[in-house]
């Protein structure tokens, strides 16, 4: 059990003027500090720290990251070993209080059996003693289930579960919003519908903490990203900021020019070129020194009289930001 | 089809509804959710099996009063109740958590023990209901007309705390169902008939000394050393409200995984 006592102490507060570690927020509504968990011998957290404030914040890593342990301690669902969880200043793990506010659609399948999506809604007011009804059909009218708030939930598909839950969460008027894989089974429609809400919520000052395997889709509808990978925080910020960090990562710039030729015989010599390929009027440079490459590019291009027409990262995708983090 | 405008968030406001209302939804949705069909199969059979052992009792040859103790105590108290009260009490707790549907409830404001108390008051309605009605039907085919209420109390007051003692096992261990089984046919059946320590707190037990004692039936039916009647009708409640404090206090510190956990 964490004894508060023996904690370390927290990181001291940022200088004014100085710039804040990006893995935390200046207005934080989930503070999260040297948090590990561990199931016997594995360990699922090591030592995470980060926040989470006002916004849609990402929350991303492969298969068996982290992200859904981080979810559930964050929410109070699991208590965690070492570390220490606050929501709004609270413990969820002692204060029950805290779940007026927060909510956590969860990535199961699993509803209660038999239950309506408005039955649902409606039993999730009455726990919070909502005393505006009304709320429950503005949620099912939110996540597009009116035409299906009075059937059965057990004949339902993945997609339709999971807007019932998201429905469910909204009852609660939450400050905090978890969604875990929130977008699974959702058909385009609904996903881009869903993804509207999530950032129309994160618009409203709500914290909502979202993770996908989808991350195109994340990259659409978050601002801030949380890199977990083997348990422990990989990097953290907005998505390009990320990729702009890992300095060493090479990367792949595709230059479209009218002298392709030519342009790729100057930039061989220069430091910043690991590698070209040449397509006819495609010039792709690998490079581990984008920034370097940024300004010799358009001097070089300059010098030689050649027109730019396109200049663009062929690999800055989240995926592929993966993919480099969890090698 | 094109995605629909989201209407803005309503204010939340006005009067809160009675503090009351959280427990008696968590009642009202035990009672919805907690017996679907299959559920309702392991209900009814054991009930129907109490019947037919009420039959079995009037077809023996000796003294009908005798012969129905007897088989009350072998069948309908040590196997057809806490098979019953299992069935329900793994239904109410355990298996939401198991599939992770128990989050729903547990992620609210709303204080453990009121959670304990409504899952056990909606699986106590359905268990006790149904085995009153059961038990005393048994004792009505037997022709002991005399041990109908008895035996509609023993199984309603025995049915109370096994499904408490079953909703504090579901907060205490992820195969709820699986301790519950050993909880009953280890704990009670084996040790509970060699130790008297044991079978003072046990459940089965105390239910037969309800009936024994309310019945007046003969000594040599009765176990001793054991409350009897109504001594062990508050027995079996002290065996609840225990079994409820633990759950409750269980509730607050317990882990929430998903089914693939």
């Amino acid at each position: 059990m964490t004894d508060l006592h023996h904690l370390p102490p927290p990181p001291p507060p940022p200088v004014a003027g100085a710039p804040l570690d990006p893995a935390f927020v200046a207005d934080a509504t989930v503070d999260a500090r040297d948090v590990s968990v561990w199931f016997g011998q594995k360990v699922a957290l090591s030592e995470l720290s980060c926040s989470f404030g006002p916004g849609v914040t990402g929350l991303l890593g492969p298969n068996g990251a982290g992200k859904t342990t981080l979810m559930r301690a964050i929410t109070g669902m699991l208590p965690v070993n070492q570390g220490r969880v606050l929501v709004t200043g609270q413990d969820p793990r002692r204060e029950r209080s805290v779940y007026d506010r927060m909510a956590i659609v969860p990535e199961d399948e699993a509803v209660p059996r038999g239950l309506t999506p408005r039955q649902l809604c409606g039993y999730v007011a009455d726990l919070h003693r909502v005393a505006d009804r009304g709320i429950i059909d503005w949620a099912l009218h939110t996540v597009e289930m009116t035409h299906a708030a009075d059937r059965s939930m057990d004949g339902f598909s993945k997609g339709m579960r999971q807007r019932s839950k998201v429905a469910a969460a909204l009852v609660k008027n939450p400050l905090v919003l978890v969604l875990d894989e929130p977008l699974n089974g959702a058909d385009p429609v609904q996903r881009h519908h869903l993804i509207t809400l999530f950032k129309r919520l994160g618009g409203e000052g709500r914290t909502v903490i979202v993770s996908s395997h989808v991350l195109n889709e994340v990259e659409a509808m978050a601002e801030r990203v949380i890199v977990i990978v083997r348990g422990r925080l990989a990097a953290a910020g907005g998505h390009h900021a990320i990729r702009d960090a890992m300095d060493d990562v090479p990367r792949q710039v595709l230059v479209r020019s009218d002298g392709a030729r030519r342009l790729a015989a100057s930039l061989v010599a220069t430091d910043a070129v690991g590698g070209m390929t040449l397509d006819g009027d495609d010039l792709v440079i690998s490079t581990t020194r984008a920034r370097d490459l940024a300004v010799a590019l358009p001097r070089h291009a300059r010098e030689l009289g050649i027109r730019l027409t396109e200049v663009r990262p062929l690999d800055d995708s989240l995926e592929s930001l993966f993919r480099e983090l969890v090698r | 089809m094109t995605a629909p405008t989201t209407p803005a968030t309503p204010a939340t406001g006005g009067r809160r509804p009675s503090p009351l209302r959280p427990i008696a939804a968590i009642v009202g949705y035990t009672l919805r959710t907690a017996l679907p069909g299959r559920r309702w199969i392991g209900v009814l059979l054991p009930c129907v099996a109490a019947v037919l052992f009420g039959l079995l009792a009037r077809g023996l040859d000796g003294d009908p009063t005798t012969d129905f103790v007897e088989v009350a105590n072998v069948a309908l108290f040590a196997l057809v109740l806490p098979v019953t009260c299992l069935v329900v009490g793994d239904a109410v707790l355990g298996a939401e958590v198991r599939s992770g549907s128990f989050a729903f409830t547990w992620m609210s404001p709303v204080p453990t023990w009121q959670i304990a108390v409504g899952r056990w008051l909606g699986g106590t309605v359905v268990a006790a209901g149904c085995l009153a009605a059961a038990f005393a039907a048994s004792a009505a085919v037997a022709g002991i007309e005399g041990s109908m209420g008895p035996m509609a109390l023993a199984a309603a007051v025995g049915a109370m705390a096994y499904v408490a003692v079953f909703v504090a096992i579901g907060c205490v261990a992820r195969r709820a169902a699986a301790w519950s089984l050993a909880f009953v046919f280890l704990v009670e059946r084996l040790l509970g008939a060699a130790l008297a320590g044991i079978a003072q707190l046990s459940p089965a037990w105390l239910a037969r000394n309800v009936h024994a004692g309310l019945a007046d039936v003969s000594e040599d039916l009765v176990r001793e050393s054991m409350p009897q009647g109504w001594g062990a009708v508050v027995r079996l409640l002290v065996v609840t409200a225990v079994a409820l404090a633990l759950a409750a206090n269980r509730l607050r510190t317990m882990r929430l995984t998903g089914s693939a956990d």
